[in-house]
């Protein structure tokens, strides 16, 4: 119970938006990459999250980094109820780790183009299956959430300045 | 020595403090799958916290008005600022209230006032 919690619950949210802002930074760059006919096209990454005591905290003394451990994600987010248990106990300690990047299994774009040497023999060139509406909202989503978790960060340290200018004996 | 109003507001303290924790992790899982806000009712934790300020915090509860999102979330990013900019400004009245209750204190408690 410190104020120190709300830091290190603020940090995991920047840096998990800050990942999940890369993804989409990676299929908004690779919208339209086009691929050999047989080849594999280029698939939206989706970073997951998961709700995770923050590393360094007394109750998850060895976490590591997550982001470089991806764990199979049930296909089914909706229905993945991870994190639901978040508050039990009493824990204090939380905050959020990127749980894994998923590739989104949409369709990838076929574009109509037989003069290109990357079209297959019906004159199809496979693109990408990034879709450019899809992570302009995601990107709004996370820039929203990432500007609420400054926020609360301006707000923890006016309190914590409030605190010490309260409690000073002059 | 037991002053009556610093117990009260040690416990004020700490419940704020715990909530301010529990918003600020709510804000950090807005996009978690799956996640559901939890808060804790301010005047239940309270008096848990004056009748044995050692116990341990109260369990958090789940909102019971939230609207979940299709991917199991439900947590509102606007409601949860606000609760948190509340929760900051009374943790702020309640620090500054003390230490204007205390200012006596303090006073009567140095041994030359006047510093004569």
């Amino acid at each position: 119970m410190s104020g120190s919690d709300i830091f290190s619950i603020v940090g995991s949210a920047l840096d998990a938006q800050n990942a999940r802002m890369g993804a989409i930074a990676s299929n908004l760059a690779n919208v339209d990459s086009i691929t050999t006919p047989g080849g594999t096209p280029y698939l939206a990454h989706e970073v997951v999250f998961a709700a995770a005591p923050v590393a360094g905290s007394s109750d998850a003394p060895g976490i590591q980094d997550a982001s470089f451990d991806i764990p199979a994600i049930p296909g089914d987010t909706a229905s993945n109820d991870a994190g639901i248990d978040a508050g039990q106990d009493g824990v204090q300690d939380m905050g959020v780790s990127v749980a894994g990047t998923v590739l989104s299994n949409a369709a990838p774009k076929q574009t109509y183009d037989p003069s290109s040497p990357y079209a297959n023999a019906q004159g199809y060139v496979t693109g990408s299956n990034v879709s450019q509406v899809d992570q302009m909202v995601d990107l709004i989503d996370s820039s929203n959430t990432y500007s609420a978790s400054v926020a609360v960060l301006q707000e923890a340290g006016r309190v914590d300045q409030q605190m010490l200018s309260s409690f000073q004996v002059s | 020595m037991s002053v009556g109003f610093l117990n009260f507001y040690t416990g004020v303290l700490a419940v704020q403090q715990q909530r301010a924790s529990l918003l600020a992790n709510n804000i950090a899982n807005a996009d978690t799958p799956g996640y559901k806000a939890v808060d804790i009712p301010f005047d239940d934790a309270l008096s848990a916290q004056l009748a044995d300020p050692s116990a341990a915090p109260v369990d958090p509860q789940y909102r019971a008005s939230a609207t979940v999102a299709l991917d199991g979330n439900d947590v509102s990013l606007d409601n949860e600022r606000v609760e948190s900019a509340q929760n900051g400004e009374q943790m702020v009245g309640a620090a500054t209230f003390v230490r204007q209750s205390t200012a006596d204190l303090i006073t009567a408690l140095r041994p030359n006032p006047s510093g004569v």
